[in-house]
């Protein structure tokens, strides 16, 4: 219990980083950027500005990341009343999924001067991951909505008990793996352009973490081992152990990017393999008919649940 | 130890192996790879230009790339069109810096050949014997523009931007006046039987003939599509008899301003694909015009 | 030094019919339900796989008696892999809309527990003739059961055949979204099950 705690501070150590590094906007006295609605932009400050100067629509300029070329036209400005906030408003639609570069001329405030500013307005980074993190669990669920895994998740999913041993293993072999791949992919393969041994390095990275996971959990929780060690081959047989890697090469994800892949990919996992052995445990008492009994009727299941995946489609929190 | 060894050299031997027959196949495939992508682009921009058996191929059809790059100088940043210019009867690329309000900075010769320019590795290579060390480039995109007597017939554009799923690949035709000649799928992963109608006639030839005001303001409506429009849409299955020439012009001429139907059931995706196109067509209109006008001041005979 | 005493022509056809990867043995069932919507995905995956079984089993067949017993695995994941990737390079370059339509799963058949199965069994315990004729067998199974699957997909959904429109019209466009493929394997397999018995009963077993 004691040693969750630690891990739990830990991670939320980590998470804490990861948000305070992604507000940082470039000058000091803007404490924050955000786009607001669809069209309108928000700058936060660290103190009140001059009206003069925020009411000026010839202070700002807005242009997309990959366009510096192209200004984008913004109708006007609002100041809040506590004098902190100013919202601009464009003329058309905003993509919130660009990154945008926001220049302001001198800021005035309360008559000094303190320079221009080059602000990056983007959405916050930890909810592009949490995106990709809920994304890979249960939107695009690799069991229910991308058909793989199929032959381990039939094969253990009759018990819940099995079920989670797992889809906890699965996990942990999942991040390592997922992990290695980024690294040898953006510093190996693609630099000396040796993509066409993606499958090959990847199903090594992935029998290579099955192995060091079995070593160090051998050596770390004995306990642990007996009751997990035998999912581990099973690991290797498993086709989203192999897709996760390779999705995340075709998209050319970023280090943290993957990170969330893989936890979503395997958190995903372990969700449909808990539901389904909760369903099968029930069927097992259920009058199914002979040529029904075992696969097929799992199978019709699994259907049913896919189906209900459906529903999260739509799904989009940020 | 000795298992070691001998278990290390066999593995070692293996890999070694396996690497040398997985290399031998990329390089003979790659390039019956590169070549087949090459023509289905070709295929796509003569479709698109409406090239086909009523419509023949001028003889003197010819494509010409300019490609885009942004370069970073210090914390100045400039736009790069790798140009193709005509220069003592040969075709050579020309690299035509201009800042950010569209005005000239300088002209550079680049060595590399029609074809060469093609790869993007090459152009890399090219730009960096020609540019100074402490400018940074990045590619931006390419677009195409087909002449033929002399004239320009039209801009074909690659775009990609963000659907339902992942990232929409098309091809843009549009006319010398921006007016939409034509709209292609060129990738997508969008599902089956809904998000995936985006490649139905029905759906994309919507968007021809839409001229360039109406692109620009150019929204999704979620309303049932009238039959008549959607038998006319379906070109590919039409007969005889169907429609009159008179019937022809009227249905054009009522739908050619009207916003796009949605797909039933994916109106997301027909959103994604109505804005990516809006956005390639008015961010190229706006580059082209400014890139004409420096060509013009500055004398360069491009080959379009 | 062969240990099965099986005709060839026995093996291939055990393959297809008695010992069918995906209804009886119930392996390698991802692309069985993701994949299945239409006969040509049925026929260009099934070419895939079988390119890569025979291949693999060859390969392991004839450096049998080369293989280090603790590096067996290794051995056989590499060759999957290497073989996986020369037919993923091939169908990309030379049928490239096909390849699109089939998305991953080419890559993925280095994950298929069929192919590295039948290694195990078989391709390391016999010789060349024998491995062959158990590996063809086993990738005509997978394309026979494939195709079976797409064709009742494709016609129940699409009303079409190979994209030959055969019906006029989509019957329910249900059987070609991704979650009817578990409905359908389910219910062929149980379709299936229901022969065996029938047959089983009919013999007096």
């Amino acid at each position: 219990m004691k040693r969750l705690r630690q891990y739990a501070w830990l991670v939320g150590l980590l998470l804490v980083s990861v948000l305070l590094v992604g507000c940082e906007t470039g000058h000091k006295f803007v404490k924050k950027t955000a786009f607001k609605d669809t069209d309108k932009m928000v700058l936060v400050f660290a103190g009140p500005v001059d009206e003069s100067w925020a009411s000026n629509v010839g202070n700002f300029s807005a242009y997309e990341e990959p366009d510096p070329d192209i200004v984008l036209t913004i109708k006007e400005t609002i100041l809040s009343p506590d004098k902190t906030q100013v919202t601009l408003i464009f003329a058309d639609p905003v993509n919130t999924g660009e990154a945008h570069i926001v220049s302001a001329t001198n800021i005035l405030s309360e008559g000094r001067d303190l320079g221009a500013a080059v602000l990056t307005v983007k959405k916050l980074y930890i909810g592009v991951l949490m995106t990709i993190f809920i994304g890979a669990a249960l939107i695009n669920n690799f069991v229910f909505t991308k058909y793989l895994g199929l032959c381990v998740f039939f094969g253990t999913s009759q018990k819940r008990g099995t079920a989670v041993g797992m889809g906890v293993v699965f996990t942990i072999v999942m991040v390592f793996a997922a992990v290695m791949a980024w690294g040898l992919y953006q510093f190996v393969l693609k630099p000396y352009q040796l993509t066409f041994l993606n499958v090959v390095v990847f199903i090594g990275l992935v029998s290579l973490s099955v192995q060091g996971v079995d070593t160090i959990l051998r050596k770390v929780n004995p306990m642990l081992f007996k009751a997990f060690g035998v999912y581990l081959v099973l690991v290797i047989a498993n086709c989203i152990a192999i897709a996760v890697p390779l999705i995340l090469a075709d998209n050319e994800y970023s280090g943290w990017e993957s990170f969330a892949l893989a936890l979503g990919a395997g958190l995903g996992f372990l969700i449909a393999l808990f539901l389904m052995a909760c369903v099968r445990e029930r069927l097992e008492l259920a009058q199914v008919p002979p040529s029904f009994r075992g696969l097929p009727i799992a199978f019709v299941t699994a259907g049913l649940f896919a189906l209900a995946f459906l529903g999260f489609s739509g799904l989009s929190i940020y | 130890m000795k298992e070691m060894v001998k278990i290390t050299f066999a593995l070692t031997l293996s890999c070694v192996i396996a690497a040398s027959a997985m290399g031998l196949t990329f390089t003979v495939t790659a390039k019956a790879k590169k070549h087949n992508h090459h023509m289905s682009v070709q295929n796509a921009m003569m479709d698109l230009l409406s090239f086909g058996e009523d419509h023949p191929v001028p003889s003197d059809l010819a494509f010409h790339n300019v490609y885009r790059y942004i370069v970073e100088d210090g914390d100045k940043k400039f736009l790069g069109y790798m140009v193709p210019v005509e220069k003592a009867g040969k075709e050579v690329y020309e690299m035509v810096m201009v800042d950010l309000e569209g005005k000239f900075v300088e002209k550079l010769e680049v060595p590399i050949s029609e074809g060469q320019a093609e790869e993007a590795h090459d152009r890399a290579s090219a730009l960096e014997k020609v540019l100074p060390p402490n400018q940074f480039f990045t590619y931006a995109d390419a677009s195409a523009i087909a002449t033929a007597g002399g004239q320009r017939l039209g801009y074909v554009l690659p775009g990609k931007f963000p659907g339902f799923r992942t990232f929409i690949h098309v091809l843009v035709a549009l006319d010398p006046q921006f007016e939409l000649l034509g709209l292609e799928i060129m990738e997508h992963e969008e599902d089956a039987g809904l998000g995936a109608e985006i490649e139905q006639e029905y759906f994309k030839n919507q968007f021809k003939g839409k001229s360039f005001e109406t692109l620009k303001g150019l929204e999704v409506v979620k309303k049932p599509m009238p039959q008549e429009y959607k038998k006319y849409l379906e070109k590919s299955k039409w007969v005889e008899g169907m429609f009159t020439e008179k019937q022809i012009s009227e249905i054009r001429k009522q739908y050619k301003d009207s916003d796009i139907h949605a797909i039933t059931a994916a109106t997301i995706s027909s959103k994604a694909v109505t804005d990516g196109v809006k956005n390639i067509a008015k961010k190229f209109a706006y580059r082209i015009g400014k890139l004409d006008g420096v060509l013009q001041e500055q004398d360069i005979h491009a080959a379009f | 030094m062969s240990t099965t005493t099986k005709s060839n022509t026995q093996l291939f056809m055990d393959g297809i019919l008695k010992e069918n990867p995906i209804f009886k043995l119930a392996l390698s069932m991802c692309p069985a339900v993701g994949i299945s919507t239409s006969v040509m995905n049925g026929i260009l995956l099934g070419t895939a796989v079988l390119f890569v079984q025979v291949f693999s089993s060859c390969t392991i067949s004839l450096i049998r008696n080369y293989i280090h017993p603790k590096i067996r695995i290794p051995t056989y994941t590499l060759t999957i892999a290497t073989w996986v990737t020369v037919i993923d390079l091939v169908l990309a370059a030379y049928v490239p809309a096909a390849y699109k339509a089939m998305g991953m799963f080419v890559r993925l058949i280095v994950a298929f527990a069929i192919i590295t199965m039948r290694l195990e069994m078989f391709a390391c315990k016999e010789p060349l003739g024998k491995a062959f004729w158990d590996a063809l067998g086993m990738g005509l199974g997978f394309m026979f059961a494939m195709i079976v699957l797409g064709a009742v997909r494709e016609l129940l959904g699409s009303g079409m055949l190979l994209g030959y429109d055969v019906l006029g019209f989509k019957p329910l466009l249900f059987f070609v979204l991704p979650s009817a493929g578990f409905f359908v394997v389910g219910l062929m397999m149980a379709f299936f099950n229901w022969i065996e018995v029938a047959y089983n009963r009919k013999k007096g077993v």
